[in-house]
């Protein structure tokens, strides 16, 4: 199977990336896009044949966590090498041109490799003031997204802000950010890896399927790969057992806590944040944010700056109510509200009757002249008797 | 039954008997105004409300806890079962009340529910009158009151919004296979999951305060119409006094006509 001169192999051999390694990498890959195991040998045929992907990397509102995600590695891993080493033609963070130089690459990419490189997106893209909040080489965001993007095979949007807006576009969103698929609409090879960062585990495994089927994975509602954002936190997570038997976190620190119980009691969003965190973990797998005891924040969710705050709260606070004031206790209350008005009705009603008499056999006066004349026959009125 | 059984003619045509007909000396006729669905359908949204309200509490604050091994107790994992089996029973009992509004007698229709008549209209206000004490009785139609039927309509309003956001809910994290799924188109449009949930613990709680004013007021009736509304969802029959069954939703006191009558 080896076939010397492919870049990949080049790549594996200077970086001393073993056979085996490799082998259990497309593994790996294949379960994380829910493969059956058999598809780790055409994963690894068409890695190895494929040819260098070029991406070009957008940086926008945004504050480079998903560059830090992308980067961040302990140990060189061959998915270091798919990510790293595909022919990154631009990336403000770690490539070293600058200025004119830098913009000239962008601009010979996008012209040179029309329809052939993968545009990746990261930071939400300002609308207000014509775009005036974010520019690059005296572009807009928005007018660089539109040219870059709608020239690429594939538009990856990678973190919450370049997904659905995020931190930027949380209320009152001052510079009126969108995310790509608002802010550049109708591009048609669009996925979106949402959470803050996003997980580079899930953009590998996006880029392998793409080296591997030469096409995009089944996507959401809100075109994030399912192999990733399929099920929610709460169905994967490994603390779940304990929701189920009903054992949960009461207070930071507790004996739940220390026992690693449930933390859906102090605000824990799992059950509505759609990612693979419990699988793939963070840090070459080393934790997630559950796995050391803090509750889910919904950081993969549309709006989630809006909508999963107060984070330490189950529920949202009502709009119009104090922050934090929680609906039931609000709903406790109308209701006795409720209970104590028709009380008062019922006794009001009592007294009334007790000083004029009972109506149930009083005399029923004739009805008032029709003014609207029903059919014959109509049933309000018409029984025979 | 004989043919001098009483019956209304609705304006299909329909023959809906009323009952047999009453002793001379009384002034009351035996009325069949609910029938079995429609009784079927008011108890099994009882019952399934109250154990859906008993469990969605729960699930929203488990204050009930268990200790030792996880794997020797499924306790919130019962709840919510529970709480979806209520929610099979809820729906149903709608959708069937929602048919029954066009397949069911003249009293258990939709127009019993949107005031379109006028005389329905004009009822309204009367029986909001005499809510507000400024009537003695209220307008004597048989079955709903226009003010009771258009508030029902609110209330079927809300069931829908707690079907479809607990539906959303619920299939939003559902199994790839399941049908449930379809209801994931809905996140956006309830403004997502977190909103939804929201919505959800509001509806419930409105309905709890619809629960309180609907036995009240089935109490209050009954004791100032004494028709037996209250008996009626259990036999389905009403007593109401002969006019007004001739002279259905004219009847009510003014306070004037009260100081006439009672010098």
């Amino acid at each position: 199977m080896r076939k010397p001169g492919s870049w990949f192999e080049t790549e594996l051999e200077q970086r001393g990336v073993s056979r085996r390694e490799f082998v259990e990498f497309c593994g790996v890959m294949a379960t994380a896009l829910a493969l059956p195991k058999v598809f780790g040998a055409r994963i690894a045929e068409a890695v190895l044949k494929a040819e260098k992907p070029v991406i070009v990397w957008l940086e926008f509102q945004d504050c480079a966590g998903n560059t830090e995600s992308f980067l961040r590695a302990t140990k060189p891993t061959v998915a270091d090498i798919v990510l790293d080493v595909l022919s990154v033609d631009y990336h403000e963070t770690i490539m070293a041109a600058a200025g004119h130089q830098a913009e000239d690459v962008l601009a010979k990419t996008v012209k040179e490799k029309k329809g052939a490189y993968l545009a990746v997106v990261e930071g939400s893209i300002p609308t207000g003031a014509n775009g005036a909040y974010c520019t690059i080489g005296g572009r807009s965001a928005l007018q660089i997204a539109r040219e870059v993007c709608g020239g690429a095979a594939a538009t990856i949007a990678v973190g919450t802000c370049a997904t659905f807006g995020g931190l930027p576009a949380a209320s009152p969103n001052p510079t009126g950010a969108l995310g790509v698929a608002d802010a550049v609409p109708g591009l048609k090879n669009l996925v979106n890896l949402s959470a803050c960062p996003m997980n580079p585990e899930n953009l590998t495994a996006l880029v392998v399927h793409y080296l591997t089927f030469k096409d995009l994975p089944a996507l959401d509602g809100y075109r994030r790969p399912l192999f990733a954002y399929g099920k929610s936190i709460h169905d994967n997570c490994e603390r779940r057992a304990h929701f189920d038997a009903g054992q949960y976190v009461e207070a930071w620190g507790d004996d739940g806590h220390r026992t690693g119980y449930c933390l859906y009691k102090m605000g824990c969003k799992g059950p509505v944040t759609f990612q693979n965190c419990p699988v793939v973990r963070w840090n070459d797998g080393t934790s997630w944010p559950i796995g050391c005891g803090h509750p889910c924040i919904g950081c993969a969710e549309p709006d989630f700056w809006d909508k999963m705050t107060p984070f330490y709260r189950h529920l949202p606070t009502i709009p119009g109510f104090r922050l934090g004031t929680p609906v039931d206790k609000v709903g406790l209350w109308a209701s006795a509200g409720v209970a104590a008005a028709f009380a008062t009705h019922g006794l009001i009603s009592l007294v009334q009757r007790a000083r004029t008499g009972s109506v149930k056999d009083e005399h029923i006066p004739p009805p008032p002249p029709e003014d609207e004349p029903e059919k014959p026959g109509s049933p309000e009125k018409g029984a025979s008797s | 039954m004989s043919t001098s059984v009483p019956f209304v003619v609705s304006e299909s045509g329909r023959h809906y008997p009323i009952g047999p007909a009453p002793p001379e000396h009384s002034d009351l006729v035996r009325v069949y105004v609910w029938e079995w669905p429609v009784r079927l359908a008011h108890w099994g949204v009882v019952l399934s409300i109250a154990v859906l309200a008993v469990t969605g509490i729960y699930i929203g604050y488990p204050s009930i806890t268990v200790t030792g091994p996880a794997g020797d107790h499924f306790l919130t994992g019962t709840v919510k079962v529970v709480h979806s089996y209520a929610a099979i029973l809820f729906t149903l009992s709608v959708l069937s009340r929602l048919i029954w509004m066009f397949q069911g007698n003249h009293f258990a229709r939709w127009d019993k529910f949107i005031p379109i008549k006028r005389r329905r209209r004009r009822g309204l206000v009367q029986a909001l009158r005499f809510y507000l004490f400024q009537l003695r009785k209220p307008p004597g139609f048989i079955g709903h009151n226009p003010l009771a039927g258009a508030t029902y309509t609110l209330v079927f309003g809300l069931y829908l919004v707690q079907i479809l956001t607990g539906f959303t809910l619920y299939g939003a994290g559902a199994n790839v296979d399941s049908h449930m799924r379809v209801f994931r188109h809905l996140i956006p449009l309830l403004g997502g999951l977190q909103t939804a949930r929201l919505i959800h613990h509001g509806v419930m709680w409105l309905l709890i305060g619809f629960a309180i004013h609907h036995v009240y007021s089935a109490v209050l009736m009954s004791q100032i119409e004494g028709n037996a509304t209250i008996e009626s969802i259990f036999s389905g029959y009403k007593f109401v006094q002969k006019d007004d069954v001739i002279y259905s939703g004219y009847r009510y006191f003014d306070p004037k006509d009260i100081h006439d009558q009672h010098p």
